[in-house]
């Protein structure tokens, strides 16, 4: 079972992190995701930590190429 | 600049309580590894001073108190007594309070009075505006020895109960960016030959038409349950337009003196972050001067910058050389920069 399911990261990422994205926008690179910068990583890294209740590391998330690569690191 | 030239004759500077690395920041709001990660690699500051206890909310250093202290180091160094000062400025986004001016407090302190004493509301290029204002005082003549300050405390804006993960990004940058600290300088046209001379300051409001970069609000009684932030940061703006005008500054620097970038050997660059400074540093490309910055151990302490940035430089300034600092305003956009030059 996924430590975070697909939609509870789309409702986190909209919600508590206020980006513009939906289910199908999670294949987009991160650097086309509207208003996306590195203190959005931070957030979003942070509340995904205590949402799957284990500790994540910033360098394997850096070498994501898109939302659903951050989502496959999560539940790995 | 004047006639009879402009010495820096000494730096002092202050910082309150002990460094706080970035584990004990993160510790302090419950943050762990990731986030420590984070401001490694993206902000990359090791230490800052705060003069709020992180444990406890309790605010220990005022600005006057930091200010005081960098002005006695700076006195004392320069072998100046107080009764020598005839001017004071003093540059701050952060007073203690409104009125009465923290310089007046600092001068009261040091036992200063009956010489005319200004405070700047300023941000990061505020040590400069402090040397601008000074300097061109000394160069009427009426005046022979100016004590400038410059410094931050940011514990009004510092929640030491803030969640961090619940702040908006632009709110968020203030936790990880800034530091508390104070310098102070003594400028004389009376100073010894072997003092650096002032050759050139310059400050340049860049903000027509541009947003603020950085906003800090007040708030008084009939407005103290406003919902905006009181700090806040376009962090983006400040990525992009911060190295393009540290750029102009530089160059309109160089332009002024006559200088060959190569003849330059100490550059003192804009103290945003250590990522920042570095890829401005690199865009400057002074091929043959040693870099002078503070920023990764004070954190970013605002109109403090540059006396740090001075007091790492003058015991190294070897003779003859030259130097140049670089700082900018991101509030209403403000290019400042100044030159040094030691016979």
């Amino acid at each position: 079972m996924a430590a975070i399911s697909r939609e509870e990261f789309v409702d986190l990422l909209q919600d508590e992190i206020g980006l513009a994205v939906g289910g199908d926008d999670l294949g987009r690179a991160l650097d086309e995701v509207p208003g996306w910068d590195s203190l959005h990583l931070l957030t979003m890294l942070v509340l995904l930590e205590k949402r799957v209740r284990r500790p994540l590391s910033l360098p394997d998330f850096l070498e994501a190429a898109s939302l659903e690569s951050v989502y496959e690191l999560v539940n790995r | 600049m004047a006639e009879t030239p402009v010495r820096l004759l000494s730096v002092g500077t202050a910082l309150p309580g002990p460094p706080i690395d970035t584990a004990a920041l993160a510790g302090a709001f419950g943050m762990d590894q990731v986030w420590r990660q984070w401001v490694d690699t993206f902000i990359g500051t090791r230490t800052r001073h705060l003069a709020v206890d992180l444990s406890t909310g309790e605010r220990r250093d005022s600005l006057a108190d930091l200010g005081e202290r960098a002005a006695v180091q700076a006195l004392t160094r320069a072998g100046i007594s107080a009764e020598e000062i005839d001017v004071v400025v003093l540059g701050t986004a952060t007073p203690d309070t409104l009125m009465p001016a923290t310089v007046n407090v600092v001068a009261e302190r040091l036992r200063i009075d009956g010489v005319p004493a200004f405070q700047l509301q300023s941000g990061c290029s505020g040590a400069v505006q402090t040397f601008d204002v000074a300097a061109s005082l000394l160069a009427t003549g009426r005046y022979r020895t100016a004590l400038v300050v410059g410094g931050d405390v940011i514990a009004k804006h510092y929640d030491v109960k803030a969640d961090l993960t619940a702040l908006p990004p632009d709110e968020l940058v203030n936790y990880v960016l800034f530091g508390d600290g104070a310098g102070a300088a003594v400028l004389s046209t009376a100073g010894p030959p072997e003092a650096p001379v002032l050759r050139s300051v310059l400050t340049r409001l860049s903000g027509l038409d541009r947003a603020p970069g950085q906003i800090l609000r007040w708030y008084g009684l009939a407005d103290r349950d406003a919902t905006e932030a009181p700090a806040s940061e376009d962090y983006k703006a400040i990525e992009e337009f911060v190295p393009v005008l540290a750029e102009e500054t530089a160059d309109e620097l160089l332009d002024d003196l006559g200088w060959d970038r190569a003849e330059v050997d100490y550059l003192l660059p804009p103290q945003l972050s250590v990522a920042m400074t570095g890829k401005i540093t690199a865009r400057l490309a002074f091929p043959a001067a040693e870099e002078v910055s503070c920023v990764a151990e004070t954190g970013n302490n605002g109109n403090a910058l540059v006396f740090f940035q001075l007091d790492r430089l003058l015991p190294r300034m070897t003779r003859p050389s030259r130097a140049i600092a670089v700082a900018i305003e991101s509030s209403k956009w403000i290019k400042s920069g100044l030159a040094l030059e030691r016979a």
